[in-house]
C-alpha cells in the first residue's frame, strides 16, 4: 500500500513538473526522461543480466519507425499500430538474441553492433518506407479515444512510460527471473548447475529490455514528429553505454543518475566552457572508470558502508 | 557643503546622459538571430567556417549602424550534430527571442529543428545545407534553403562532363552514407547521358590505402575519373594512389573536394583536379568579401566562410524590408526575395524565392574549378547548361 502511494507521488510529482515548464524546459525534460527510461532498459541487460549488447538503441529507432510507418503509412490505428509495434520488437529481439546469446562478451557485443550498423543501412536505403537519408517526418500524434495527447499531456504519458519502465524492471529484478539474471552474470557455470536455464534467462531478459526501449522508441517518434537516421546510429548506443557505467551498472539508480548527468551536461556546461564539454565528458568517464568502477552510485554505498561500520 | 552637493548631482546628472549615450547608435533593444552549429560533431569542419563567416557579417553590420538603427546579436547554440538537440536548440533559441534562426549543422539536424520553427512560426533558414528535399518534406512556410543542392552540385559536374565529352568514366567513392548516395545520383546522371561506367570503386572508411582500386581503374583506362566520396582522408588516399600509379585521365571531383583542408591534407597532391564549388574567387563581391574579412580577422577566408555571410545578409535584408522583426511581416519578406547578389554564387547569379519555391540558389550558380598545385584556381566551367 505504502509503495503503491510511493509510486503515485512520483507519478504527480514529475507529471506537475511539466505543467510549470517552458517550452525549451519542457523539451529537455521530455528527453530527459526518455533517456533515462532507455538507461533503465540497457542497465537491466548489461548491468544485471551481464550482456554486453549494443542493440538497445537500434530497438528504440525500431520501435519509433514502426509507430510512424504503421499508422501513416499501412493506416492502422494507434492502439493496434503500438501493439503490432511491440510485437514487432519482440519478434526481432528473439531473431537477434536466439542466435546472439549464443555467444559471449565481446562476440556478443560484436553481432550487436553488426545489427545495429545493418539498421541504420537499413533506414537510409529503405526509399520511401524509412524515407532514406531524409527520415520521416509531416506527421502528427492522432487523437487516442477521442483526446489529443499534446502540450503537457505528452509530457505526461512520457512520465507514465518512465514510471512503468522502472516498475517493471525493479519487481523483475527482485524476482526469481532477476536473480537467475545476476546468477549467469557472474558465474554461468555455477548458475546452470543450480538448475537456472542459462541460454533461456539471457533471451528472455534480451527481448524484454528490447521491448521496452521500442515502446520507448514509440513514444519518442512524437516528440519532435520526425525520425530519421543519425539518432539511431552508434553514437547514441555507445552514450548509452557510458551512461550506465558513469552512474553504476547494475543498479537502476546510477542508470538514472547516469543518464541524468551525461544527458544534461552539455547543456549546463555549453554555455560556461563553449565545445570544451566534450574535454570534460571524456575526463569523466576516464576518472570514473578508474577510481570508481563501480560508478556514481557507488560512492553513495561505500560512504554508507564507512557510516555503518564500527 | 551646498556646492559638493550640486558637484555630485551634477557628476550624476553627466554619468547618467553618458550611460545612455553609449548605446545611442542602436535606438532599441538588439535584434537577436539564433545560430545553430556544430562545434563537436561530424559536421565541425563545415560547421565551424560557416558560422564564423556568419559572425564576420554581424560584426560588419553592427559596425554600420546595425539593423534598423538596432545592434544586432548573435546567439549561438552547439547541437553536437545530433537532430534531436538541434530540435532543444532552436526550442532555446525562440524562448531566447530569436527574430529568425540560422542552421548551419547536419541535413538531418535541420530538418529536425524545423519542427520548432514550423510550430512556432519563427522564420528560420540554412544558408549551407545541401539536401534536396529540405523544403519538401515538411511543408514549413517558415523555412528556406539558400545552400546549393545537392543535385544541382551533381547537374553542373556533369554538364563540365558533357562538355568534354567523355565516353568511359570512372567513379570511385566511399561507404559513407552520402558518399553512397552521392555515387548512386551520379551514376545515374552519367548513363542518362550516354557516358559508360569502365570502373567503379569503394574505398573504405579507414582504409590505409587505396591502391588496390586505382589499379582497377587503371586497368579499365577511363577518360575520366569522378571522386564521389565525401570522407575526407579516403579521398586523399585515392588522390595518393593516382599520383602514385601514374594515372593521366583528368579527375573531377563532387563539392566535398572545394573544402580547403585539402591544400594542407593533400598538400602535392590535388594540380589539376577539377572540383564544383559555388565561390568565383573574380567575382566582384568576392573580392571585397575577401579584403574586408582578411583585414577584419587577419585570414583569408574560405569559400565556406561565404554561407554563412550570406546567410545572414540575406536576413538582415528581410527584416530590413519587414520594417521590424514581425514574424509574418519577415516572412514575408524572406519570401518576396529576388536578385540578391551575394559572395556565393557565379558571376551573374543571385538568390531569390520566385514562384513560391524555398530554395533560393541559382540552379546555374555552380562552378567548376581547377586546382592549380594545391591552390583552388579559376572557374573553367559554369552552372549546368
Amino acid at each position: 500500500m505504502k509503495g503503491a502511494a510511493l509510486w503515485i507521488a512520483a507519478a504527480l510529482a514529475l507529471s506537475a513538473v511539466a505543467f510549470v515548464l517552458g517550452p525549451y524546459q519542457t523539451d529537455i525534460y521530455r528527453k530527459l526522461l526518455l533517456w533515462i527510461t532507455l538507461a533503465l532498459g540497457y542497465n537491466f541487460l548489461f548491468g544485471i543480466s551481464g550482456q554486453v549488447a549494443f542493440s538497445h538503441f537500434t530497438f528504440y529507432g525500431i520501435g519509433a519507425y514502426a509507430i510512424v510507418i504503421l499508422i501513416f503509412q499501412a493506416g492502422l490505428p494507434l492502439p493496434l499500430a503500438a501493439a503490432a509495434g511491440v510485437g514487432l520488437c519482440v519478434v526481432l529481439a528473439l531473431a537477434v538474441a536466439i542466435p546472439a546469446t549464443r555467444l559471449d562478451g565481446f562476440y556478443l557485443a560484436l553481432a550487436t553492433l553488426a545489427f545495429a550498423q545493418l539498421f541504420v543501412v537499413v533506414l537510409n536505403e529503405g526509399g520511401a518506407v524509412t524515407g532514406g537519408t531524409g527520415g520521416l517526418a509531416s506527421y502528427r500524434l492522432p487523437p487516442l479515444f477521442g483526446a489529443r495527447l499534446d502540450g503537457p499531456r505528452y509530457t505526461v504519458v512520457i512520465v507514465l512510460l518512465l514510471l512503468a519502465t522502472l516498475a517493471v524492471l525493479w519487481r523483475l529484478d527482485r524476482s526469481h527471473f532477476g536473480r537467475a539474471c545476476r546468477a549467469v552474470r557472474d558465474n554461468p557455470e555455477a548458475a546452470a548447475a543450480m538448475g537456472i536455464d542459462v541460454r533461456r534467462t539471457r533471451i528472455a531478459a534480451y527481448a524484454i529490455t528490447s521491448a521496452l526501449a521500442g515502446i520507448a522508441g514509440m513514444v519518442y517518434a512524437f516528440v519532435d514528429n520526425t525520425v530519421n537516421p543519425p539518432i539511431f546510429g552508434l553514437e547514441n548506443a555507445f552514450l548509452l553505454l557510458f551512461m550506465v557505467i558513469v552512474g553504476g551498472s547494475g543498479s537502476h539508480a546510477g542508470a538514472i543518475v547516469g543518464a541524468a548527468l551525461l544527458y544534461l551536461l552539455p547543456f549546463v556546461l555549453s554555455p560556461l566552457i563553449g565545445h570544451h564539454h566534450a574535454l570534460v565528458f571524456g575526463v569523466v568517464m576516464v576518472l570514473v572508470v578508474l577510481f570508481q568502477p563501480r560508478g556514481l552510485v557507488g560512492l553513495a554505498d561505500a560512504r554508507a558502508r564507512r557510516r555503518a561500520a564500527p | 557643503m551646498q556646492h559638493s552637493s550640486f558637484a555630485r548631482r551634477a557628476r550624476a546628472l553627466v554619468a547618467a546622459v553618458l550611460v545612455a549615450a553609449a548605446p545611442a547608435a542602436f535606438a532599441q533593444g538588439s535584434i537577436r538571430i539564433g545560430i545553430i552549429t556544430d562545434r563537436v560533431g561530424p559536421a565541425k569542419p563545415y560547421a565551424e567556417p560557416v558560422t564564423q563567416g556568419a559572425e564576420f557579417a554581424v560584426r560588419e553590420l553592427n559596425a554600420k549602424g546595425g539593423l534598423l538603427g538596432r545592434k544586432v546579436e548573435l546567439l549561438i547554440e552547439d547541437d553536437q550534430g545530433k537532430p534531436d538537440v538541434s530540435a532543444t536548440a532552436a526550442r532555446k533559441l525562440v524562448d531566447a527571442g530569436a527574430a529568425f534562426i540560422l542552421s548551419l549543422s547536419l541535413t538531418p539536424a535541420t530538418q529536425q529543428a524545423q519542427t520548432v520553427s514550423l510550430e512556432t512560426r519563427v522564420p528560420h533558414m540554412t544558408p549551407s545545407n545541401s539536401g534536396d528535399t529540405l523544403t519538401t518534406q515538411i511543408s514549413n512556410p517558415n523555412f528556406w534553403q539558400t545552400g546549393p543542392l545537392g543535385s544541382t552540385q551533381i547537374a553542373t559536374l556533369l554538364s563540365y562532363a558533357r562538355s568534354k565529352n567523355y565516353k568511359r568514366v570512372a567513379l570511385v567513392t566511399d561507404n559513407s552514407d552520402l558518399g553512397q548516395l552521392i555515387n548512386r545520383f551520379f551514376k545515374a546522371g552519367l548513363e542518362k547521358s550516354g557516358i559508360q561506367i569502365a570502373a567503379e570503386e569503394v574505398v573504405p572508411r579507414g582504409a590505409t590505402t587505396a591502391e588496390p582500386q586505382m589499379q582497377k581503374v587503371r586497368a579499365a583506362n577511363p577518360d575520366a575519373l569522378f571522386m564521389t566520396g565525401v570522407l575526407t582522408p579516403e579521398n586523399t588516399l585515392v588522390l595518393r594512389a593516382y599520383r602514385q600509379l601514374g594515372l593521366k585521365a583528368p579527375i573531377l571531383a563532387n563539392y566535398n573536394l572545394s573544402v580547403p583542408q585539402y591544400t594542407s591534407v593533400a598538400k602535392g597532391l590535388l594540380d589539376g583536379v577539377t572540383f564544383v564549388d559555388a565561390f568565383d574567387p573574380a567575382k566582384p563581391e568576392v573580392r571585397r568579401f575577401v579584403e574586408a574579412y582578411r583585414k577584419d580577422t587577419g585570414s583569408d577566408p574560405w569559400n565556406l566562410h561565404g554561407y554563412g555571410y550570406d546567410g545572414i545578409l540575406l536576413v538582415a535584408d528581410a527584416i530590413r524590408r519587414a520594417g521590424g522583426t514581425d514574424r509574418d511581416k519577415v516572412r514575408e519578406a524572406m519570401q518576396a526575395t529576388r536578385n540578391f547578389v551575394g559572395v556565393m554564387g557565379a558571376q551573374g547569379s543571385s538568390y531569390g524565392f520566385a514562384d513560391g519555391r524555398r530554395t533560393g540558389f541559382d540552379t546555374n550558380g555552380m562552378v567548376v574549378r581547377v586546382y592549380e598545385r594545391d591552390v583552388q584556381g579559376k572557374v573553367v566551367h559554369v552552372g549546368q547548361k
